[in-house]
Formats: C-alpha cells, structure tokens, sequence
C-alpha cells in the first residue's frame, strides 16, 4: 500500500522552483541596535507565477526582494535563485547573479543623457547579445512595449509610462528568467499602469519566467497568479489565486455547489487544495478518523464497504463528507482506479463553509441522506 | 533547466554606449559652466607657468647670445648678474693655453650706471655691457652695423624694446649716462627682465672711461669668453685652463652657466617659490571647481549608478565612466583655455615687453596639471558611486 503523493500545487509541471527560500532570518544593525526584520521566511515561487506580495510597509516586502535579487548577502538561511545557493555566494559572485535578474524599480532610473535604445543596451552590454545583434534586438523590444518610435528619444522627451515601459524593456531584454519588480506602477496614471502591467505579464510569465511585484494597486492585483501577505516581517498568507479561480469555475459545475452565491464558492474554493493520487493508492480506509472532504476534479475511485465495491464514482462527484458530519469513523474505503486530481477541504474549513453557507449545508445533507 | 550565471570578466567595451560622454554633453548649460570653470583654472595656472617661464628665459637671454664655448668668472660669483669681476691677467693666462684661439672680456655694470632719460631729465639704473668693438661676443644681429662707431669714446647703443619711461624707443640722439654724455649710435631688440629696464652696450674704451679701474689698468674683467681652436677636445683644454687660471676663477661651459642662473632664479631667488604658489592656488582652485561638478553630477545621478549596480555592473566599471567623464571635462576646459592664454600671452607680452609664449612643453605641463586636478577630484568624489547601495533604489 503506498501513501499518497502529493503533488505541490506550487509547481504543477514538476519544474524545479525559480525561487526557493527556506529559514530565512535577516537583520538590520549591529549590537544593541540589531533589529531582526525577516523571521522564518520560506517560499517557492516557480516558473511562469506572477507573484505579488503585498503587506504595510516595513513588514519586510523589499527586504525580501533584494535578497533574492542578490542586492544584500543572505545571514540566516538560504535563499537557491535559479538552482544557485545566494548564501554560498562571494560578493563578486553575487554581483555576476545580478545579471540573471531582471529589476523594475519604482523610479524608472533611465540616464538622461542616453536614448531609450541606450539605456537598453546598458543592460545588453551584460549579457550575451553580440554588440552586431544590440540595436536589432533592443529596437525589438521596444517595438513590443510600444515604444517603435520612441527608440532614439531621450527619456525628458518621453511620457511617465513610456520611461517605465523603457525600464521594462532594459529589464527584460536579456530574457531573464526572474523579475523583480517594486510598485512599478507606483508614479503612473490608471491606464498607464494597467498597460505596463499587462505588457509586463506578455513578456515574461507567458514565456516560463517568474515575477516577483511589490504592490498596493488593486488592479494588479488582480491580475497576479498568487498573493503573498507580508506582516512584520512574516509571511501571513499565500493564496495561489489562480487555483482557487480553478477549482472555483469547476465548483460551479458541480450540482452540490450550484445554489452557492459566488462569495460563498470563493470561500470554500480558496480553502481547498489540490492532491494528486495515483491508481491503487487509498484515500480513505473504513474505520479511521475522518478529517478531510474530498471533491474529485478528474479520474474516477472506486468506493468498497465491508471488502465489496459499492460504487465508481468520477469526476465532480464528492466522497467523505459522512464522517465529517456524523463524527464517526469512515464506513468505507475509497481507492483509486488510476490518476486521480481531487480537491482536498480540511475538517475544519469543510465545518466552517456548513455553517456559513446554509445552502452549501443543504445540499450536503440533502445528499448525506441520499447515500445513507 | 535553469540558467548558470555568468560570472565571467566584463566583456571589453567596443561598441558599448559611450555614458561618459552622453554624461558630459548631456546637460549644455552645465558643460559651458564646467568647462568655464575649470577652463579659468587652467588659465590661472598657465599665467603663472607662463610668467615663470618668460622671467627665466628673460634672465636668460643675454647668457644665450654669448658668443664662446667655455667662459670664466669669478668662483664665488652665485649667478651672472652680479657684479664679481676678476682681474683681466687671469684671462691672459686663459689664453695662453693650447687649443685657446680666443679669449675676450666682457664687461658689465647692473648697480653703478644710471640712465637719464632726455626726454624727461629723470635717472634711472641700467645695466650697460662692454666689450672690445673689434671682438663682438654678444650675437645681436643688429650690433654689426654699430661695431665701428662703438670704437669711438662716449658712444654707446641701446635697447628698443627697454621699458618705455627709458626713453630708448625710439633711440635719443644723445644721452647721460652717470652724468657724462654719450652720443647714441643704434639700437637693437632685447627686451627687460623683471630686474633690468634696460640695456646699453659700449665699446670696452667708453665702459672704462665711465667706470675707471679704482687700481689702474684695464677694468676687471665680469666674464671671460673663450673660443677653442676647430678640432680641440673641449675637455682637455678646460682642464688645462683651470690648471692655468688661480683657483678663485671657475672654469664653465654655457650649459653650466644657464644651470647656475637658472638655478638660482628657481632656487634662491623669491620668483620660483612665488610663482609655484600661484600655480597651486590656479590648481586647487580648479580642483574645487572640478570636484563641485563631479560631485553634484554623481549626486543627481547616484539612483541611476545604484541602478548599474543592481543590475550587475562592478563599481571598477563605473569609477571608469566617473574617471573617463573627468578626464573629458578636463580636456573640454584645456583646449578653450590653452587657445585663449595664446592671445592673452601676445597681448601681456607687449603690454609688460615680456617673452611670453606657449611653447608644447608649456601646452603638455597645464594639461598633465589639467588632467590631475580633474582626476584627482574625480577620486575624491566617486566614493559616491562607491558606496551607492543598489539596494536603497527599491
């Protein structure tokens, strides 16, 4: 009998993390005035994820983010960056990782002595690009963040967006498979915003590279694949929005949730998360504990009570829920019947969505009493 | 797969953007102020080497129209215009050696002539040199003419280009010279030096009639002008004349001559000091000026730099572009400043009849003074760039 395996949600395609972060402590001062800002932190963050991290200032956002860009020396922990360990790095190294990196900052920082294709090619002149390629593909870029007649402009004669879209461009034209970004949009107008972003998001996690946004504007937000919570100097909470937008449009096909109101799908769709089983691993085994709901999303179990097959059940069918709320042990056993995705919600937040959601409870027992 | 980071050198820079440059022309206004500024610096200091050099060369100047190869003064005489004279025997016995085919004396008075202007009846001290008319051994192209009359007693010719209040310009017909009239035959193109207004050349019968022997006898000689015969070795023969002449008469080549003014000129003399200390303030004075600039630009700049950084440029490669911006604004200084001291030279040099001119060896020493003060500056500033956290920009 095998135990489950379980498939991290982060990093569906099982690539290996852009970003992994375990255990990290970081401190500002020395002696007395040691002041400790991170505590604990871990995170992976993997290939083509637009993470943004919001959180009050001071509860270590930025600090966070220069230390995977390599911009501060790691004291506690470990930080791997694209399969390198920061902290096993020399100042010379670190500097050299700097260049697999792309940073956006909040001022645009263009020198305004060069041409929007200059400051571009002070990020090429660092990578790879042969000095015959330079104006083809700095042209190219520009061309795509909408700047195709702006290439020779200094950036006093440039708009507010069009000198971060500059920005972009110079941080994204040696394909880096990160980038970093802080409040980019912060010193730019509704519309301004909305395009950098999107253009942000074409040119990077639409091409398997990560982005790391230190936000407070809303409209990113919504647009992010995952939200970080920072608060004194903690991660709080790590929603990955785009599986809890997943699981919520599959929910809404599931006859048990249909009378939900979209709050209450949100709710319990935020909540839950995914595992994967493979064919002849068992989910539940008659006579333990229950603790977790299981929703199928793809596959099909086979469900045996007393040594006999009761029932298959398949995709957007549910199974567990007897023992949550009888509060006795599981009465049968349910195996896989080959690659099973499910969608796992804890005792707890199962009892939780019962008790907010009176239609959810409904339903439920409406069925409960079916099977029983 | 992930990418390996490359950590490798820093690719060399053809083709790369030319920020220092693009820095440099970028803002007009403050182009024109720093090469303005700095460009005042440079002339400073070219005045004063300038200055310097023109005071040297002027004291120089009769040394190098001698016409000898070795010469003799008195030993314990410390530079050539101060009267140390020794008696004219010493030179006999110069003479008398082999491989001698001249040796001529030549007389001269910087403290005991006075000068009175006709014009105005005003005395003023002169400096008056003297030689035989039948052995010119000063090498003024215009004393030819004038050799005959300088045979003549109470004669005498003089500079045109001595200071205007002389009254030698154009040449009186007759002047007074310690009381006796002198008839003025010619006059040639000298020039002062910053001790001497004037100059007056006599025949050696005039210079003793003014200036008597106190002892009798012909005047004690001031320098001793000896030719050597074609194809004697210099050496052996200054040898033999030091062996000849007693030992309070020194035996010099005109190399050492000039070293001996020359050195007490910079040395001993008030001049050197004087003027190194004006090129100091010229240079120190660029030096603020220069590292204002550096510092505000880097100081504008320092998220942009910051932002280098965080991108992954060394601090080696932006102290480059710092020390390349400098060395640009020094040189954007130099040339207007050089081309105007050319024209303030020619204009100071008739005005002070001073032998001001901008030689390269003139041009290369205020750009090598140029480039330090810039660069230096430029050291001092870029801790800026240095110490600039990437960091901090988020």
């Amino acid at each position: 009998m095998s135990a489950p395996t379980i498939v991290d949600a982060i990093s569906p395609d099982g690539l290996a993390p852009t970003v992994r972060v375990e255990h990290l402590n970081h401190f500002y001062g020395q002696g007395e005035s040691r002041n400790q800002v991170l505590f604990d932190n871990g995170i992976e963050i993997g290939p083509g994820q637009l993470v943004v991290m919001t959180g009050p200032s001071g509860a270590g956002k930025t600090t966070l983010l220069t230390l995977v860009g390599a911009l501060r020396s790691v004291q506690e922990g470990r930080i791997d960056v694209l399969g390198q360990d920061l902290s096993a790095l020399g100042r010379r190294a670190l500097v050299g990782m700097r260049r697999n990196v792309g940073f956006i900052f909040q001022m645009h920082n263009l020198f305004d002595a060069l041409s929007a294709y200059e400051n571009v090619k002070m990020a090429m002149q660092l990578g790879e690009c042969p000095v015959a390629e330079m104006r083809r593909r700095g042209t190219a870029i520009l061309d795509r963040l909408g700047l195709g007649n702006r290439v020779d402009y200094k950036p006093r004669s440039l708009s507010g967006g069009q000198r971060q879209r500059v920005a972009i461009a110079r941080a994204l034209v040696n394909h880096p498979k990160l980038v970093l970004a802080d409040e980019p949009t912060a010193a730019l107008d509704k519309d301004s915003a909305r395009s950098v972003v999107d253009l942000l998001k074409e040119n990077t996690v639409e091409n398997g590279a990560s982005v790391v946004m230190v936000t407070h504007d809303h409209r990113i937000i919504e647009k992010a694949d995952r939200l970080v919570h920072m608060v004194d100097g903690r991660i709080a909470s790590d929603v990955v929005l785009h599986d809890a937008l997943r699981i919520c449009e599959f929910l809404k096909t599931v006859d048990a949730f249909q009378d939900l109101t979209p709050v209450e799908l949100t709710n319990v769709a935020e909540k839950m998360t995914k595992r994967r089983f493979v064919k002849g691993d068992v989910v539940i085994r008659q006579g333990d504990m229950g603790e977790e709901f299981f929703l199928i999303s793809d596959g099909t179990v086979e469900v045996m009570r007393e040594g006999h097959d009761v029932a298959e059940l398949g995709a957007g069918d549910f199974f567990g829920e007897a023992a949550l709320i009888s509060g006795e042990p599981r009465n049968a056993t349910v195996v896989a019947n080959d690659n099973v995705d499910t969608y796992v919600l804890g005792k707890a937040d199962f009892r939780a969505a019962i008790e907010a959601s009176a239609s959810f409870r409904d339903q439920l027992y409406r069925i409960y009493f079916v099977r029983h | 797969m992930t990418a390996t980071p490359r950590l490798g050198r820093q690719r060399r820079s053809v083709g790369f953007v030319p920020l220092a440059w693009r820095n440099l022309l970028a803002n007009k206004p403050r182009l024109l102020r720093s090469s303005g500024g700095i460009g005042f610096a440079v002339l400073l200091m070219v005045m004063q080497l300038g200055f310097e050099r023109a005071f040297f060369n002027a004291s120089l100047e009769v040394i190098r129209l001698l016409d000898g190869d070795i010469f003799l003064q008195r030993a314990s005489k410390y530079r050539f215009a101060t009267e140390n004279p020794f008696p004219s025997r010493d030179l006999e016995a110069a003479r008398a050696v082999p491989g001698v085919a001249s040796a001529w004396p030549l007389y001269a008075a910087w403290h005991r002539l006075f000068w009175r202007n006709p014009a105005d009846g005003k005395n003023f001290l002169v400096r008056v040199f003297a030689f035989d008319p039948d052995q010119p051994i000063l090498s003024l192209p215009e004393l030819d003419a004038n050799l005959k009359g300088l045979s003549d007693l109470d004669t005498a010719i003089v500079d045109r280009r001595a200071r205007r209040f002389l009254g030698m310009d154009p040449a009186p017909p007759a002047a007074e010279l310690n009381g006796s009239r002198i008839k003025i035959i010619g006059s040639f193109a000298l020039g002062p030096d910053f001790e001497n207004d004037g100059t007056v050349v006599t025949g050696d019968r005039t210079f003793a009639k003014l200036l008597p022997n106190p002892r009798g006898g012909p005047p004690d000689v001031e320098l001793g002008v000896i030719k050597l015969t074609p194809g004697s070795d210099p050496i052996t023969v200054n040898r033999a004349i030091t062996a000849a002449v007693p030992t309070d008469v020194a035996v010099l080549t005109k190399g050492q001559l000039l070293e001996l003014e020359r050195k007490f000129q910079a040395d001993v003399s008030s001049a050197g000091p004087i003027f190194a200390m004006g090129t100091l303030v010229g240079f120190v004075v660029g030096m603020l000026i220069s590292y204002q600039i550096i510092y505000t630009d880097l100081a504008e700049q320092q998220p942009q730099y910051a932002t280098m950084k965080a991108m992954g440029y060394r601090s080696r490669y932006l102290v480059q572009v710092v020390l390349e911006q400098a060395t640009l604004s020094a040189l954007a200084g130099w040339v207007p400043a050089s081309l105007a001291s050319i024209v303030l030279f020619r204009i100071v040099g008739e005005v002070a009849l001073l032998p001001l001119r901008m030689t390269v060896e003139l041009a290369l020493v205020s750009l090598l003074l140029t480039l330090s003060m810039c660069l230096i500056s430029a050291v001092l500033a870029v801790r800026r760039v240095i110490t600039a956290d990437p960091a901090e920009v988020f």
